[in-house]
């Protein structure tokens, strides 16, 4: 490719830095690398994954990288930090003034500009022969220490049209749609879980933040990827996953406890399992914003228990970088990642609630956090006894994790609805005796279980050792919840290999400004 | 519209860790090996062990608490200050 040798024009673009970005700025410790690319275009994506990594190392030798985005800044920002872009970031806006001074016709094109501003190379689209000729002009230029673009496949792919480059009408329809319709623009910008969202105005994620309180105030990091939860990110994520402003305060509490290192988020956000995270709320509260307790409470139905639910994972999934997929290693997944908020039955149930089986006041509303699978359901209508049921109910969880994975020690989680319960009530069963009568129930020799995944512990096992399905009855929670009628009780498979603690956070009306 | 809507991403761009420069020679270099305490990674762990030191590598090993948790980061400051290299073992 020959040189070029044209003035390089100013370009009309914005990052995050406040100062205007110059081409005198952009050359001041020797020459610039000007990369275009668009969001949607998969030869941009491959350019930017080839080069970015050897940014960090460019630019510290004096050849300054910048990615001049067709897209809004939030779109380039996002797709440069997944792409591995380690240059600078800059967004143009429609009509896409500096493509259309450098002449764009395709994505991506990499210009190489030096220090008096002239043009000494263009590559259009993915040519790694010449990108490595672009990098060996730069360093003839005075940035002798230049890492070249490594020779791997495919060593050349034809780029997208440029946008600047489009039909006058096209793009003009193309900028109406967008502006048009807000919910296609947050798929657009990736700030979704796969459903629509709520777009997060100004507006809104003032009302959900509420009056006074500091949306710069960090709740700490939200792995696997280590997003900063500020307060007021955490009010985005309400926003879009649809919340009332009074269900904030339960998002805050859930927030928290998930990013308590106890609950051991990162392993589950990345993990090959389903894990999902279950938010159980406990008192007042529940009747304060309309929890449903009752019918249908692990369905769908009820919009604080979907949204609050769902807040959540839209931390972990945005925030987090845990997105499906992507950090998001989960093989199959569950529904229960969308969102998974239950509230307990306190009314119904005949034992103590489980905020305050865990050491807080009954009149105390608290969020607690359990790593867990999605729920089998578990009909008994014939059951004459407690201990019938208490059989069943435990012999049905039997086979969770794996058939022959004997003992759990992370817990299973079962939904007690309020017909079951009202036997144990009937026969004065307490909480922990039916916990204890339900680890007794459930045992096998370790011989029964050598056959396909099974424990360490069952294969140091004599054959005829007894091994219980859960490690102690403390492995067993259980809640109430579900409608008056009908005898279907739920168990949810345990987080196994883990290594997390159920994690509680009192409900806070108001919370601080700073932590 | 764009500047309407505020981002639910952390949008601090961090600058990638370079990788260090691959050992010239396996002899004499001092080697951890890491078990991330993944089921059966100890086994393959071993058989990584005889090739290095038969390569001539002094080796070492150490471990994670639980593989589902990030390295604690007083063990990986213990880690590179005994060795040259480290080698990390997934399983299942």
């Amino acid at each position: 490719m020959t040189a070029d040798e044209l003035a390089a024009p100013e370009l009309d673009v914005a990052g995050i830095a406040p100062e205007p970005v110059t081409i005198a700025g952009l050359t001041r410790g020797g020459c610039a690398l000007l990369l275009f690319v668009s969001q949607e275009c998969p030869t941009s994506a491959l350019a930017l994954r080839n080069l970015g990594p050897l940014c960090a190392g460019w630019q510290a030798a004096g050849l300054s990288c910048t990615a001049v985005f067709e897209d809004p800044l939030e779109i380039a920002l996002r797709v440069a930090r997944v792409s591995g872009w380690t240059g600078t970031v800059v967004s143009q806006p429609a009509p896409y003034q500096a493509s259309q001074d450098y002449g764009l016709q395709s994505v991506p094109t990499a210009f190489l500009v030096d220090s008096a501003g002239r043009i000494l190379r263009r590559v259009t689209g993915w040519d790694q022969p010449a990108m490595a000729e672009l990098i060996e002009t730069a360093a003839g230029r005075g940035a002798a220490d230049l890492a070249r673009p490594e020779a791997r496949h495919p060593l050349r792919k034809p780029g997208c049209q440029s946008k600047a480059a489009l039909d006058p009408e096209i793009a003009a329809a193309m900028a109406a749609a967008s502006d048009t319709d807000e919910l296609e623009e947050m798929f657009e910008r990736g700030w979704t879980d796969g459903l629509p969202v709520i777009p997060p105005t100004t507006e809104r994620v003032e009302a959900m933040l509420g009056r006074g309180f500091d949306g710069d105030a960090s709740l700490g990091e939200v792995p696997p990827a280590m997003g900063e939860a500020t307060l007021g990110r955490v009010a985005v994520c309400a926003v879009l996953a649809g919340c009332r402003p009074e269900y904030f305060p339960v998002v805050v509490a859930a927030a928290r406890a998930a990013l308590d290192p106890a609950f051991n988020l990162h392993g589950q956000a990345v993990t090959t399992q389903p894990a999902g995270q279950l938010i159980v709320v406990s008192g007042p509260v529940r009747h304060a914003i309309g929890l449903n307790s009752g019918m249908g409470a692990l369905g769908p139905g009820n919009r604080a228990n979907l949204t609050i639910g769902r807040a959540l994972r839209l931390l972990v999934e945005l925030t987090g970088g845990g997105m499906p997929g992507a950090l998001d290693r989960s093989t199959l997944g569950h529904m229960g990642k969308v969102g998974f908020c239950v509230a307990e039955d306190e009314e119904v149930s005949p034992w103590e609630p489980l905020h305050v089986e865990r050491g807080f006041g009954a009149d105390q509303s608290v969020v607690t956090l359990i790593g867990c699978d999605a729920p089998l359901s578990i009909s008994d209508h014939r059951s004459r006894t407690p201990e019938d049921l208490a059989w069943t109910l435990a012999w049905a969880a039997a086979s969770q994790w794996s058939t022959n994975w004997w003992p759990l020690r992370e817990p299973s989680v079962f939904v007690i609805c309020p017909e079951h319960a009202a036997m144990f009530r009937e026969h004065g069963w307490t909480k922990q005796r039916l916990r204890e009568f339900m680890f007794e129930s459930v045992h096998k020799p370790a011989g029964e279980l050598r056959r396909g995944e099974t424990t360490p512990q069952v294969h140091a096992a004599d054959p005829g050792d007894e091994v219980p399905k859960w490690a102690s009855p403390e492995s067993i929670v259980l809640l109430v919840a579900g409608g008056e009628a009908g005898r279907y009780s739920a168990v949810l498979g345990p987080c196994t290999g883990m290594g997390f603690q159920i994690v509680s956070r009192e409900v806070e009306s108001r919370w601080p400004a700073t932590t | 519209m764009a500047g309407d809507y505020v981002s639910p991403f952390d949008e601090r761009v961090r600058q990638a860790e370079s990788l260090a420069p691959r050992p010239v020679s396996l002899a004499g270099l001092r080697v951890t090996l890491l078990d991330i305490r993944k089921n059966r990674g100890a086994e393959f762990l071993d058989r990584i062990e005889t090739l290095l030191q038969a390569a001539g590598a002094t080796t070492a090993r150490t471990g994670k608490e639980i593989f589902s948790k990030p390295a604690a980061l007083s063990l990986i400051d213990q880690t590179t200050a005994v060795a040259d290299a480290v080698v990390e073992a997934l399983a299942d």
